[in-house]
C-alpha cells in the first residue's frame, strides 16, 4: 500500500482499481462542507488513567450518549400531571403535620383550628394556581419565575428569583428525602436509628440515576404518583365515612389533653399565624407546571393550564382531607421516640394497624416523596445551566456530561442537600422553616412580573388577567412576609443565603463581562500579517537531543534566537560554549553564572533585561520561550524529568509579551 | 419461501453515486438487511481519467467523496444497521463496482437510477447500469427514483 491507496486487480487487465483508505472514518464524519462531526472514538480519553476513569464512569453511569440521542418526548396531560405534580402533591404528606406541630403548642383545643387553617391554605393554593394558569398561557416557552422576571423586571429581580429558586430546589430534596425516610421508619420503626444514613443513601441513588440521564418522563413517575393519589383519596373517603356517618373519633395523647397554656388574644393570633406559615409549605411545587409548558403535547399552553387546575384541585382535596382526618383522629406528632408521622397515624387508623394496605400506602408515600426530590434534580441543574448561559454562574454548569445530564449541577445539589439532611439529623420539621420563604418570594416575583407583562402587552381582556395576577402577587407577597416573620429567626438564614447567592452571581457576571470587554474584537478590523517582531529564547541544560530539537524548532520561529545556560560553574559554561559554537553555529549561547545557585530567577531576570534593552520607541517584541522537554516513558518516572522546565513555565505564565512553547522529545523521534 | 417475501441476502454491495436519492436506497436496503442480519457494503467510485495515474492522490483528498460515504454510514446507522464504506479509484465505475462485489462475495448489488430534470426530464441510464446488469454474477437491484410530482 502506498499512501493509504491499495492497488487491486480486476477481472480484466484494464479493470484495475485502487482502494483508498479512510483514516478519518473511525473518528470523524464529514457532515457538511468543511465540517467534521466527532464520533465516539474521537471523544475517548487518550491516557491510561483517563481510559480507566472512563471505564469506571461507564460501569456506574452507562455508555456516553451523543447529543442527538436526547429523548424529546411530549407529555400527555395524564402523564404530565404525574410528572410535574409529584413535588406539589407530595407536600400533602407533611404539610398537615407542620400545622398540627405548631397548634399542639396551644394544647388539644387548638388542634381543631387545623382544618380551618388547611382550608385557608387551600384557598391560597387556588388563587396561586389561578395566577399561574395565566403564566402558562402567556409564556408557552416555559414561565419559570427567573425567565418571567428577567423579561419583565430585568437583571436584579431575576437574580433574586433565581436565588430563591436554587434554595427552593435544594430544600425540596432535603425535605422530601427526610420525609420519605420518616414514612419508611413510621412503618418500620426498627430502621429509625439509621434514618440519616437511609436519607443519604436515597440522595446518592437519586444522584446516580440522574447522572445516568434518568428522565422525568415515563411510567416511572406516573405509576407511583397515581398509586399515592388513589390510595390517599381512598383513605380520605373511608376515614370521612367513618367520622361523619359512623361518628368515629380519636383521642389525643394524654400529655396533650392535660396541656393548657395561658392564652391571650394576641398569643392565639400568633399561634394561628405560625400554624398557617408552617402549613403554607403545601404550596411548594405549584409552579412546576408553568416552567414545563414546552414539554406538553400541543396545544401546550392550554393543556398545561388545564393540568395545573387539576393538580391544584387534587392537592387541595388531599391536603384538606388528610388534615380533616388527622384532626378528628387526634393524630399529632409530638416528637416522641416512636417516629410516627401524622399521615402514618391516619393511615394506620384507616387501613388498620400493621395491615398490608397500611404498609403499601407508606411505601407509595415514600416513593412519591423520592420522586418529588428527583424533580429538583432535573430543575436545579437546568436553572444553573441557564444561569451559566446568561453569565451568572461558572460556565462548567452549562456543560453536559457523558449521559447528557448537567453533571456539575447534579453533584452540587446532591452534596448540599445531603449535608442538610445530615446537619438536621433527617428531621423534616427542622428543615421546613428554611423551605417556604424562598418559594413565596418566588411566587411574588413571578406574579408581579405577570402584572408588568399585562400592563406592557395589553391584549384584549387584559384587565381581568391583570387583576388575577395582581391579587396573586399581593397575597403571596403578604404570605412571604408572614412566613418570614413567623419562622424567624431560621427564615432569616434563607434571606441571608439569597443575598449571598445574589452577590456571587452578580460577581461572576461582572467577571465575565470584564473578560468579554478585554477580549472583544471590533468587527470592522481586518487582521493583516503580524507586524510585531519576535525573538526566541531557549533555556538549555547542555547539548543533548531535547535541546537540539528545541533549538531547531526555535530557528523556524524567528531570526533572533538565543540559548541561555544558567550555571554555577564558569568552567562548565566555557566547555559548553566551545562545544555549542562547533555544533550549533549561528545560535548565540548566553551563559549566566549563578553564584547563588538559583536557576529560574536568573532566566527571568535575563528576560527582563532583554525587555529593558529594547528601544523604547519601538513596539515591544513577542518573546517566545521554547522549553525543551523529555517525554517520560511511564507515569511513575515523570517525577524524574522536566522539573526545572515546569517551574520555569509556572514562573513565566502571565508574563507580558511572552509566549511559552513546549517542545517534547520522544524516544525514537 | 413464499412469493410475497423479499428474497434474503447475506451481503449487499450498494453503489453510491452521491445523488440525494442514495439516502433512500441505503434506508431501504438497511431495513431489508435487518431481517436476515445481512452485511452491507457501500461503494463509491471516483473515476480517474487517463491523464493521471490510477493511484494518484485524488479520492483521499476529496471531501465530497468522503462525505458521500459518511452520509451512507450515518443513514444505515439510523436504521440500526452497520455499513462498511469503501472508497475506490478506477478507470471505469461499473467494472470497479462489479469487481468489488465479486471480491466481497456479495449476493446482491444495488444501484440507484436518478431522474434528471434537464432536457424535459428522463431516466438517463448511462453506461454503469447496463455494464453491471450484464457482468455482475449476483442479483442486481436497480432502484429507480420516483418521478417528481411536477414532472409527471
Amino acid at each position: 500500500m502506498i499512501g493509504g491507496r491499495r492497488p487491486l486487480p480486476g477481472r480484466k487487465l484494464g479493470d484495475r482499481r485502487v482502494r483508498v483508505e479512510r483514516p478519518h472514518a473511525p473518528y470523524f464524519r464529514w457532515s457538511g462542507a468543511g465540517q467534521l462531526t466527532a464520533r465516539a472514538a474521537a471523544s475517548r480519553p487518550t491516557t491510561a488513567s483517563g481510559r480507566w476513569w472512563a471505564a469506571v464512569r461507564a460501569l456506574f453511569l452507562g455508555r456516553p450518549l451523543a447529543s442527538d440521542e436526547e429523548a424529546g418526548e411530549r407529555l400527555s396531560k395524564k402523564k404530565a400531571l404525574a410528572i410535574f405534580s409529584s413535588d406539589a402533591i407530595s407536600s400533602s404528606a407533611y404539610a398537615t403535620e407542620e400545622i398540627l406541630r405548631v397548634l399542639v403548642i396551644g394544647g388539644a383545643v387548638f388542634l381543631a383550628f387545623g382544618l380551618q387553617i388547611a382550608i385557608a391554605i387551600a384557598i391560597l393554593l387556588a388563587i396561586v394556581a389561578f395566577s399561574y394558569r395565566q403564566v402558562c398561557l402567556a409564556y408557552p416557552t416555559g414561565g419559570g419565575s427567573y425567565s418571567v422576571s428577567k423579561v419583565n423586571f430585568g437583571r436584579r429581580a431575576s437574580l433574586i428569583a433565581a436565588s430563591a429558586l436554587l434554595i427552593d430546589y435544594v430544600m425540596t430534596v432535603a425535605v422530601s428525602i427526610s420525609s420519605a425516610v420518616e414514612q419508611i421508619t413510621a412503618a418500620l420503626p426498627v430502621l429509625l436509628p439509621e434514618k440519616v444514613l437511609i436519607g443519604v443513601i436515597a440522595i446518592a441513588l437519586v444522584t446516580l440515576g440522574n447522572l445516568r440521564g434518568l428522565r422525568e418522563a415515563g411510567n416511572i413517575f406516573a405509576v407511583p404518583t397515581y398509586l399515592f393519589v388513589g390510595s390517599a383519596l381512598l383513605m380520605i373517603a373511608i376515614g370521612t365515612f367513618r367520622i361523619v356517618i359512623l361518628g368515629e373519633h380519636g383521642d389525643f395523647p394524654r400529655q396533650l389533653a392535660d396541656q393548657t397554656i395561658a392564652t391571650t388574644q394576641s398569643a392565639v393570633a400568633l399561634l394561628l399565624l405560625r400554624a398557617f406559615a408552617a402549613g403554607a409549605v403545601a404550596l411548594t411545587g405549584t409552579e412546576a407546571i408553568a416552567t414545563g409548558v414546552p414539554a406538553f403535547k400541543p396545544p401546550e399552553a392550554r393543556n398545561a393550564a388545564t393540568t395545573l387546575a387539576v393538580m391544584a384541585g387534587l392537592l387541595g382535596v388531599l391536603f384538606v382531607g388528610i388534615t380533616f382526618l388527622a384532626v378528628n383522629y387526634g393524630a399529632v406528632n409530638v416528637g416522641g421516640a416512636d417516629g410516627q408521622t401524622v399521615i402514618a397515624q391516619v393511615a394506620r387508623r384507616v387501613y388498620g394497624d400493621n395491615s398490608i394496605p397500611f404498609f403499601l400506602f407508606q411505601g407509595f408515600t415514600a416513593v412519591l416523596l423520592v420522586l418529588a426530590a428527583n424533580t429538583s434534580f432535573n430543575a436545579f441543574p437546568r436553572l444553573l445551566a441557564i444561569l451559566a448561559q446568561d453569565g451568572f454562574a461558572p460556565r462548567q454548569f452549562g456543560f453536559r456530561g457523558d449521559r447528557l445530564a448537567f453533571s456539575y449541577g447534579i453533584v452540587i445539589l446532591a452534596v448540599v442537600a445531603g449535608s442538610l439532611v445530615v446537619a438536621f439529623n433527617g428531621e423534616t420539621h427542622l428543615l421546613i422553616p428554611l423551605y417556604a420563604v424562598g418559594v413565596f418570594i418566588d411566587f411574588t416575583i413571578s406574579q408581579s412580573g405577570m402584572v408588568r407583562h399585562w400592563l406592557r402587552e395589553r391584549p384584549p381582556g387584559f384587565v381581568q388577567r391583570l387583576a388575577i395576577n395582581a391579587v396573586g402577587a399581593l397575597l403571596t407577597g403578604v404570605v412571604a412576609i408572614v412566613v418570614a416573620i413567623a419562622k424567624a429567626p431560621t427564615s432569616f438564614i434563607v434571606l441571608i443565603l439569597m443575598a449571598v447567592l445574589f452577590g456571587v452571581m452578580s460577581f461572576v457576571r461582572r467577571q465575565y463581562d470584564q473578560q468579554a470587554a478585554e477580549l472583544e474584537v471590533r468587527e470592522d478590523v481586518v487582521f493583516d500579517r503580524p507586524h510585531r517582531e519576535q525573538r526566541v529564547v531557549v533555556p538549555v541544560n547542555g547539548i543533548n537531543r531535547t535541546v537540539v530539537q528545541a533549538v531547531t524548532f526555535a530557528r523556524t520561529l524567528a531570526a533572533d534566537v538565543r540559548a541561555v545556560y544558567v550555571t554555577e560553574d564558569p568552567d562548565d559554561g566555557e566547555a559548553l560554549r566551545q562545544r555549542w559554537q562547533r555544533q550549533l553555529p549561528g545560535v548565540p549561547l548566553v551563559i549566566v553564572e549563578s553564584p547563588y545557585r538559583a536557576i529560574i530567577s536568573p532566566v527571568i531576570a535575563y528576560l527582563d533585561v532583554l525587555d529593558k534593552a529594547w528601544p523604547p520607541d519601538k513596539e515591544a517584541p513577542i518573546t517566545i520561550v521554547v522549553l525543551p522537554e523529555y517525554v517520560a516513558r511511564h507515569w511513575w518516572d515523570r517525577v524524574l524529568y522536566n522539573q526545572t522546565a515546569r517551574r520555569l513555565r509556572r514562573a513565566l505564565l502571565g508574563r507580558e509579551h511572552t509566549v511559552i512553547a513546549d517542545v517534547p522529545y520522544r524516544r525514537g523521534a | 419461501m413464499s412469493e410475497a417475501r423479499v428474497p434474503p441476502f447475506r451481503r449487499a454491495v450498494i453503489a453510491l453515486s452521491g445523488h440525494p436519492g442514495n439516502d433512500r436506497i441505503v434506508r431501504i436496503v438497511s431495513q431489508l438487511a435487518q431481517a436476515s442480519k445481512a452485511e452491507l457494503v457501500g461503494v463509491h467510485v471516483v473515476e480517474v481519467d487517463w491523464s493521471q495515474p490510477l493511484d494518484a492522490d485524488i479520492a483521499g483528498r476529496s471531501e465530497v467523496a468522503q462525505r458521500i460515504l459518511d452520509r451512507a454510514e450515518e443513514v444505515a446507522e439510523g436504521q440500526g444497521a452497520a455499513l462498511d464504506a469503501i472508497l475506490l479509484q478506477a478507470r471505469d465505475v461499473g467494472a470497479a463496482i462489479v469487481d468489488e462485489a465479486i471480491e466481497r462475495e456479495a449476493d446482491l448489488l444495488v444501484l440507484g437510477l436518478a431522474y434528471r430534470m434537464r432536457f424535459g426530464g428522463d431516466f438517463a441510464i448511462g453506461r454503469t447500469i447496463p455494464y453491471v446488469l450484464k457482468n455482475a454474477p449476483c442479483a442486481v437491484w436497480v432502484v429507480r427514483e420516483p418521478i417528481p410530482e411536477e414532472a409527471s
